[in-house]
C-alpha cells in the first residue's frame, strides 16, 4: 500500500467504526426501517381492501340484477346482488349490516334503502343500471335491439398514435426516481453534517494537533470523508434495499423496471455527491472551534441544498422533461440529487447524463482543492471563527 | 540531533519567532523556558509540521524534516487533546498506527505504556471517563506509543500530581539515556534545573541564552553571601568592586562587578574588621533568578550559542 494512503485508510476505518458501533447509528437505522415497515403495512392493507358491495333486490327491481352486474365493473366495484324474499327482510338485512343497500320498486325509478348514505361508487352503479334499463325499454319500444346497438357502439373509438408512447411503468419509475432523490438528499445532509461535526469535535477536543503532527491535512480530510461516506453508503444500501424489498412484496414494484440501473446510478451519484458535499461541510466545520457554532456555518449550506431539493422535487413530479428540471439536473451542486431521478424516469438523454457527470466531477475536484485549502488553513486555528479571507490564504506546505 | 535553525514566523503584524535557533543533541535533555508568548509553543508546532515557518529550517540528523521523518518525533501539544469517546487502548493503538507502526507493534506499545503509566485497568474506558490526571498520563502515552526517536513535549509537567511528575521525569531521563534528543518546555524552573542537561531561554521569539545551568550561572552576575553578625548596616556599600548589597539569607548578599581575587580579598578584610565572620561564600543563583534576569533584560544575555 502506498505510504500516503495507509493513514487515510486508518482514519477512514476509525470514523467508520466509531459511527457504526455507536448506538445512534444502529437505533436510527432500526427506527427508519420500522417506520418503512409500518408504512408498507398500511399501504398493503389499503390496497387489499378492494371496493366491494352487497345489494339486495326485491320485487320488480329484481329486473335490475343484470344491468347492475354489467355496470359494476365500469365503476371498479365488485358487486354481489342478493335477491330478497320481501322488502321487509331486505331492510332488516341492511340494518344488520349484511347488505349495503336494498333496491325495491320500479326498475327505472327504484327506491334504494341504505343505512345512512350510499357509497359513491355504488350510487353511480345504480344510476347507470337504471339509465340502461330505461334506455333498453325505450329502444325496444321502437323495435331496436339494444344488444345490437351495444355491439356497434363498442366498435367505435379513436386509434391514438403517440410520438412518444407513455411508459407503462412510468408510475413505478417516478416512484423510484423520487425515492432515490430523497435518499440521496437525506444521506448527504445527514452524513455531510456528521463530517462537519467530526471536524469541529476534533478541533474542540484539540486532538487534531496530535493527528496533524502525524498526517497531512488532506489525508485527515480524505479519511474522514471516506469513512463517513462508507457509513452513509451502508445506511443507504440498508434502507434502499429494505424499501425495494417492501415495495416488491407489496406488489408496487415489478422487477425489471430499470431497477438495477437505477440502483447503480443512485450509488454512483451518491459517491460523487457525497464527496462534493462532505468537502463543503468539512471546510465549513473547520472555520469554527465549538460545537455551538457549527450550526451557524452549516446553515447556509444546508438551506441552499434544502431549497434546491424542494424546487427540484416539485419540478420532478410536475415536469421532469421541462427546461428548469433539465438545468437543475445538469448543474452541480444539485445534479447529484436529481440526475439519478431523471435517469430513473427515463427522461435524461445520454448526452445530458455525461455532461452532468463531467460538470459534477469538475466541480467536485474544484471543491476538494478549495475545501482542502480552507480546511488546512483553519483546522488548527482555535478561538474566534476564522474569516473566509484568512481561510483562503496560503496553505501550509 | 534536532536542529532548529533560524526559524521566523509572523502572525499578521505580530512577530512570533525571530530567527529562533537552538540544537538538541542525542542523549540530551533540553529545557525550553520563556514567558508566555515568547514563542515556545510556536517553535514546537513548527518543528512538528503543524505550522509552517516563514523562514528557517528544522533538521533531524542533518536532514530537513519532512512528513515521514516527523513521524519519528513523539509530541505532546500544549493544548492537550484526545478523542473523548474513544477507549484508551484503541486510541493509543490508532495514534501509533497513524505514525506508521504496524498493528502488532501498536498493540504491544499501547499495552506496555498503559502498564508503565498505571493505566492498565483503564484500557477499555473511554478517555472522557478518566480523571484529568489520568488523561494527562494517556496524553504522555500518546507521545511515547509510536516509540519515537525524538521527544518534543510542550509543558509536559503542567497539571500533574507529584507522583506523575516523578513518573514523567523518569520517563524523560530514560529516553535521554537511550540516546534520544528530548526537548520540553516548562514554567517549573526548579524542575528544569534538576532535570535538564541544557537550557534555552527565549524572549520575544529569540533564544537569548543557552547552555548548561552551570554555564548560565557563570555568565550571570556574581554574588557573594557574607554572614558577619556584628556588621553594621551598609558596611559593604562602598567597597571597591561591589555594585550593590542587600540583607538576605541571614546576612548580606553582595553583587560584585567582578569576582577577582582583589575584590574578594577586599570584601573579606572589610567583613573581618566588623567582627566575627561565620560564612563567606559565592552564591549560586537558582535558574529562576538567571531566568528573571535574562527575560527582564536587566543583565546582558549570557552563555554560549547566543543567537541574538
Amino acid at each position: 500500500m502506498s505510504p500516503a494512503l495507509r493513514p487515510v485508510l486508518l482514519i477512514a476505518r476509525r470514523e467508520f467504526a466509531a459511527k457504526v458501533k455507536g448506538r445512534a447509528f444502529v437505533v436510527g437505522t432500526l427506527v427508519v426501517l420500522l417506520l418503512l415497515g409500518v408504512y408498507a403495512a398500511v399501504v398493503v392493507t389499503l390496497a387489499s381492501n378492494e371496493d366491494t358491495a352487497r345489494v339486495g333486490v326485491a320485487g320488480p327491481a329484481t329486473a335490475l340484477t343484470d344491468p347492475l352486474l354489467r355496470a359494476a365493473p365500469t365503476e371498479g366495484l365488485t358487486l354481489t346482488v342478493v335477491p330478497q324474499p320481501d322488502p321487509a327482510a331486505g331492510e332488516a338485512a341492511v340494518r344488520a349490516d349484511d347488505l349495503d343497500a336494498l333496491i325495491t320498486g320500479d326498475p327505472v325509478r327504484p327506491r334504494v334503502y341504505v343505512e345512512s348514505e350510499p357509497d359513491a361508487d355504488l350510487e353511480r352503479v345504480i344510476v347507470d343500471a337504471t339509465a340502461a334499463t330505461a334506455r333498453d325499454a325505450f329502444l325496444r319500444g321502437r323495435g331496436v335491439d339494444p344488444s345490437a346497438l351495444d355491439a356497434v357502439v363498442s366498435e367505435a373509438g379513436p386509434a391514438v398514435v403517440a410520438a412518444e408512447p407513455p411508459d407503462p411503468q412510468a408510475g413505478q419509475r417516478l416512484g423510484l426516481g423520487l425515492a432515490g432523490a430523497f435518499l440521496l438528499f437525506f444521506s448527504i445532509q445527514t452524513y455531510g453534517a456528521m463530517v462537519a461535526q467530526g471536524v469541529v469535535e476534533e478541533k474542540s477536543s484539540r486532538v487534531v494537533e496530535i493527528v496533524l503532527s502525524s498526517v497531512r491535512p488532506w489525508q485527515l480530510l480524505l479519511g474522514k470523508v471516506l469513512g463517513l461516506g462508507a457509513v452513509g453508503l451502508l445506511q443507504l444500501v440498508v434502507l434502499g434495499g429494505a424499501g425495494l424489498a417492501v415495495a416488491g412484496a407489496a406488489g408496487v414494484l415489478a422487477s425489471g423496471a430499470g431497477l438495477v440501473s437505477t440502483l447503480v446510478s443512485v450509488l454512483v451519484w451518491y459517491l460523487l455527491g457525497f464527496a462534493l458535499y462532505a468537502t463543503i461541510f468539512a471546510a465549513a466545520g473547520s472555520l469554527v472551534s465549538r460545537q455551538e457554532d457549527t450550526q451557524s456555518v452549516l446553515s447556509p449550506v444546508t438551506i441552499t441544498v434544502l431549497l434546491g431539493f424542494v424546487v427540484g422535487f416539485n419540478l420532478l413530479t410536475s415536469d421532469p422533461r421541462g427546461t428548469p428540471m433539465t438545468v437543475i439536473s445538469l448543474l452541480p451542486p444539485f445534479s447529484p440529487l436529481f440526475m439519478p431521478a431523471r435517469i430513473a424516469l427515463g427522461v435524461a438523454p445520454v448526452g445530458q447524463v455525461v455532461l452532468a457527470f463531467a460538470l459534477t466531477l469538475a466541480f467536485t475536484a474544484a471543491t476538494l482543492w478549495l475545501g482542502g485549502r480552507i480546511y488546512a488553513n483553519s483546522v488548527l486555528r482555535t478561538g474566534a471563527r476564522v474569516s473566509f479571507r484568512e481561510a483562503l490564504g496560503r496553505a501550509r506546505g | 540531533m534536532l536542529e532548529i535553525d533560524g526559524i521566523s514566523k509572523r502572525f499578521g503584524s505580530t512577530v512570533a519567532l525571530d530567527r529562533m535557533t537552538f540544537t538538541v543533541r542525542p542523549g540530551e535533555l533540553y529545557g525550553f523556558v520563556g514567558a508566555n508568548g515568547a514563542g515556545k509553543t510556536t517553535t514546537m508546532r513548527i518543528a512538528l509540521g503543524v505550522l509552517a515557518a516563514d523562514a528557517g529550517e528544522v533538521r533531524l540528523d542533518g536532514r530537513p524534516l519532512d512528513a515521514v521523518s516527523r513521524r519519528r518525533i513523539g509530541y505532546m501539544p500544549e493544548e492537550r487533546g484526545l478523542y473523548p469517546r474513544m477507549a484508551v487502548g484503541t486510541q493509543l493503538r490508532y495514534l501509533a498506527e497513524l505514525r506508521g507502526r504496524s498493528a502488532t507493534d501498536a498493540r504491544a506499545a499501547a499495552d506496555r505504556w498503559t502498564e508503565r503509566l498505571g493505566l492498565a485497568e483503564r484500557r477499555s474506558d473511554e478517555v472522557q471517563r478518566l480523571s484529568l490526571g489520568n488523561q494527562q498520563r494517556v496524553q504522555l502515552a500518546a507521545a511515547l506509543v509510536a516509540d519515537p526517536d525524538v521527544l518534543v513535549l510542550d509543558e509536559p509537567f503542567s497539571g500533574l500530581d507529584p507522583v506523575a511528575v516523578d513518573v514523567m521525569s523518569d520517563v524523560l531521563r530514560e529516553r535521554r539515556d537511550a540516546g534520544a534528543p528530548v526537548v520540553f518546555s516548562s514554567h517549573q524552573l526548579e524542575l528544569v534545573e534538576r532535570l535538564c542537561d541544557r537550557v534555552g531561554i527565549v524572549r520575544a521569539g529569540r533564544a537569548v541564552a543557552e547552555g548548561t545551568v552551570d554555564e548560565l550561572r557563570e555568565g550571570s552576575a556574581s554574588e557573594l553571601v557574607v554572614v558577619a553578625p556584628a556588621a553594621p548596616a551598609g558596611w559593604a556599600d562602598h567597597l571597591p568592586g561591589v555594585t550593590g548589597s542587600r540583607a538576605a539569607e541571614g546576612g548580606t548578599v553582595l553583587t560584585l562587578a567582578d569576582a577577582s581575587e582583589t575584590t574578594l580579598a577586599g570584601v573579606l578584610d572589610a567583613a573581618r574588621r566588623t567582627g566575627p565572620v561565620h560564612e563567606f561564600r559565592r552564591r549560586r543563583p537558582a535558574l529562576a533568578e538567571i531566568y528573571r534576569g535574562t527575560v527582564a533584560g536587566t543583565t546582558e544575555p549570557a552563555g554560549h550559542g547566543v543567537a541574538a
